[in-house]
């Protein structure tokens, strides 16, 4: 038996050089994990999680089911490559050992069987698997033919913009176009010579038979099988640089999240999962507004991604971001975009200094009593309306209220995070838990989002129930303590970021709105809501811009021909009011011009 | 006589002095943030400032004095801002109040 001819070295050299540095950094990853994600890999290697996680590998790193529901040419491209290209090998592997038996041949004697086949004395040939074989190339090559035709017309597959891709991307790129159509041509000349194949090659063979002399097929038949394996070696050298490390990369990703390991504020390996295993699909381009409205070309996640794994990321790149969200919620791979762009900003800008907000030693702002405990916030504290529609409710009710932060308070800390100062925001978190503690709250109300959100995420407030304020009204409403009066107002309701997709709090504005009146939901909206353009995490756009993104955002909300523009957010409150044509309002304000009152 | 103390003082005599103040930081800043430029010096910004509500913060003074060269004690004084951000929703030139705060800081003292 020969499995080897000169032709296989490229491929031989490719696989090594590609297994041997993914090993080389996926061991290095794992080695360099913090002792708490090692702890959580030991603890929940032989549970169910692990099952669930090969499930996901075979959902997501095989049949790209996320992309399916971004758009389904998209979808079955990726399928058909990923997947097809999967069967090719197993179903070859499957080929060789029905042929041979069970015996040890080495990697290019499967993949260059059909070169191998007649060599080593196989001449009769099971016509299941020559169509087979042929069907699952067909399979790729559609595949490859949608990538074609995606660099020409992405919009047919869902896509507004794709990725600018680096040299080496495009190399690889190249590579993955041809390997196929070189497979083909190759598979095809053999079967010509040999007279065999399936009903693609073989039918290939047939009709290069009749229009090419034998002597020339002959020629042609080494040179067709080198350029097929330079091919595959060209494309597993640059694999590991390129964005095509995500095939392999996902799937150690997938256990990982099943796992339980998150990336966090601070930066540890666990990141370097996350970052490799971007496949730079460019779907975080279409649903970024920095793009859509603003035409920022180089700041979007695939690209903030590429441009840390090369170190080569900028401070402004860094900051460029809304963190809205809407990239994180449909990326396919499921990357933590938002966190990762956190723990960038961090490592540049997290400067430790002793003797920051000392200031805040005996400073109390509060006023009242009671275990219910208010948070207004700075935003809201800029919104004075809010607060005081939040008095008249709490009123209503009867509800006794400790005001946390009547005449101004200390912030509540993300908006530092925010910007990276992840230290310096825990003299904040200290400090307004041991208020809370102090004054023995059971619940704390917020009318801010953000507040709301980094009281959930960043604060240890066991024994004490967050809540914003549309949750607490709602549940007010629920259980009959708050009367209202319906009428027949239309409402849109504006989904706030941090509400909405960061804390998936959809349903109780929607609940009170339609307690009151009628609501009307505009185009975008839920967790593809868009952003107001006023997020206090980006620090790079200038006013005009944030402006530019909240007016494409209003229009929408000035079409659903409303009453009342609603939203539960007082920074996007603002940020509506400037430009929006309807009276914009926060759900509280509603509320409290419409409680029932008793004659 | 020197020890007697009247309860009077003499304000020690100010001079901005631009001559002699090094103004590079501060080109480098307005460079970077030319809308900066823009600020008519109202003072919403340190009249709508959580810090400065609570401290004697006072954000217009600083970038005012930052921008004519006077750097000393700007840094420290910048550590007590919190960054909320209500100062960029007052501000009525649309100045990004927050990026120069992170700004400043950057060319004043960070790395």
């Amino acid at each position: 038996m020969t499995f080897f001819a000169p032709f296989t070295i490229p491929f031989i050299v490719g696989s090594i050089v590609m297994f041997a540095i993914i090993a080389t950094k996926w061991i290095t990853w794992i080695i360099q994990l913090p002792k708490v994600d090692r702890r959580l890999m030991r603890h929940n290697l032989l549970t169910r999680k692990t099952l669930y996680a090969i499930w996901e590998v075979i959902r997501e790193s095989l049949l790209h089911v996320r992309i399916f529901r971004v758009n389904p040419l998209l979808g079955f491209m990726h399928m058909s490559l990923a997947f097809g290209w999967f069967l090719l090998i197993v179903v070859g592997w499957i080929e060789t050992t029905v042929y041979l038996g069970w015996q040890m041949i080495p990697l290019q004697g499967h993949v260059f069987f059909k070169y191998f086949a007649p060599l080593n004395g196989i001449d009769t040939h099971i016509h299941l698997f020559d169509h087979l074989m042929d069907a699952l190339l067909l399979f790729v090559l559609i595949g490859v033919a949608l990538a074609w035709f995606k660099r020409f017309r992405a919009r047919a597959m869902g896509m507004r913009r794709t990725t600018r891709h680096r040299l080496l991307d495009r190399v690889a790129l190249t590579a993955l176009w041809f390997i196929f159509p070189a497979r083909l041509i190759a598979e095809s000349i053999t079967s010509a010579i040999y007279g065999n194949g399936g009903f693609l090659t073989g039918g290939i063979g047939g009709w290069l038979n009749n229009i090419i002399h034998h002597d020339i097929l002959v020629a042609l038949y080494e040179p067709s099988w080198w350029i097929y394996s330079s091919l595959l070696g060209a494309f597993f050298i640059a694999l590991p640089f390129s964005r095509y490390m995500h095939i392999f990369t996902e799937i150690p990703l997938i256990f990982l999240r099943q796992w339980q390991l998150r990336p966090t504020s601070e930066r540890k390996s666990y990141d370097n999962f996350e970052i490799a295993a971007c496949s730079r699909c460019g779907i975080c381009i279409d649903p970024c507004q920095l793009q859509s409205d603003l035409g920022i070309n180089d700041t979007q996640s695939v690209y903030y991604l590429r441009d840390r794994r090369y170190n080569m990321l900028t401070l402004k790149v860094a900051n460029n971001c809304l963190m809205c969200g809407r990239c994180e919620a449909v990326c396919p791979v499921g990357i933590n975009l938002s966190t990762l762009r956190l723990n960038s900003r961090a490592k540049r800008r997290n400067i430790p200094h002793e003797g920051r907000y000392k200031y805040f030693a005996g400073i109390d702002r509060s006023n009242g009593s009671g275990k219910i405990g208010y948070f207004a916030g700075c935003m809201t504290t800029l919104t004075p309306s809010v607060q005081r529609s939040m008095e008249k409710i709490f009123e209503a009710v009867g509800d006794e209220v400790w005001y946390a932060d009547k005449d101004g308070g200390v912030c509540c800390g993300r908006p530092l995070m925010l910007s990276g100062e992840t230290d310096a925001a825990r003299k904040m978190v200290v400090y307004n838990t041991d208020l809370f503690r102090r004054y023995e709250i059971t619940t704390l109300i917020t009318s801010c989002p953000i507040c709301l959100r980094v009281f959930k995420e960043s604060y240890r407030l066991d024994g004490i129930e967050v809540l914003h304020h549309s949750q607490y009204i709602d549940r007010l409403i629920a259980d009959g303590r708050l009367m209202l009066d319906a009428s027949s107002e239309v409402f849109t309701y504006h989904d706030p970021c941090e509400l909405g997709r960061g804390l998936g709090i959809y349903d109780e504005p929607r609940n009170i709105l339609t307690t009151l009146g009628s609501l009307r939901e505009p185009w975008h909206n839920r967790d593809n809501a868009l952003c107001c353009g006023s997020s206090l995490a980006n620090t790079i756009i200038d006013d005009q811009q944030q402006r530019r993104i909240a007016e494409r955002m209003t229009t929408e909300l000035d079409a659903t021909k409303c009453h009342t523009i609603v939203t539960a957010c007082p920074l996007c409150n603002k940020a509506i009011s400037r430009t929006a044509h309807h009276p914009t309002q926060d759900i509280a304000e509603v509320v409290a011009r419409n409680i029932h009152q008793n004659c | 006589m020197r020890s007697l103390n009247f309860g009077y003082a003499i304000s020690h005599p100010r001079a901005i002095d631009m001559d002699n103040n090094d103004l590079r930081k501060s080109r480098a800043i307005i460079e970077e943030m030319p809308e900066l430029q823009a600020c008519i010096s109202c003072g919403s910004c340190t009249a709508s400032c959580t810090a400065g509500n609570i401290t004697n913060f006072n954000f217009r003074k600083l970038h005012t004095s930052v921008r004519r060269g006077e750097y000393k004690g700007a840094y420290e004084e910048l550590n007590k801002c919190m960054l909320c951000g209500k100062c960029r929703l007052v501000c009525p030139r649309g100045i990004n109040t927050r990026g120069l705060i992170m700004l400043i800081k950057r060319k004043l003292g960070d790395f």
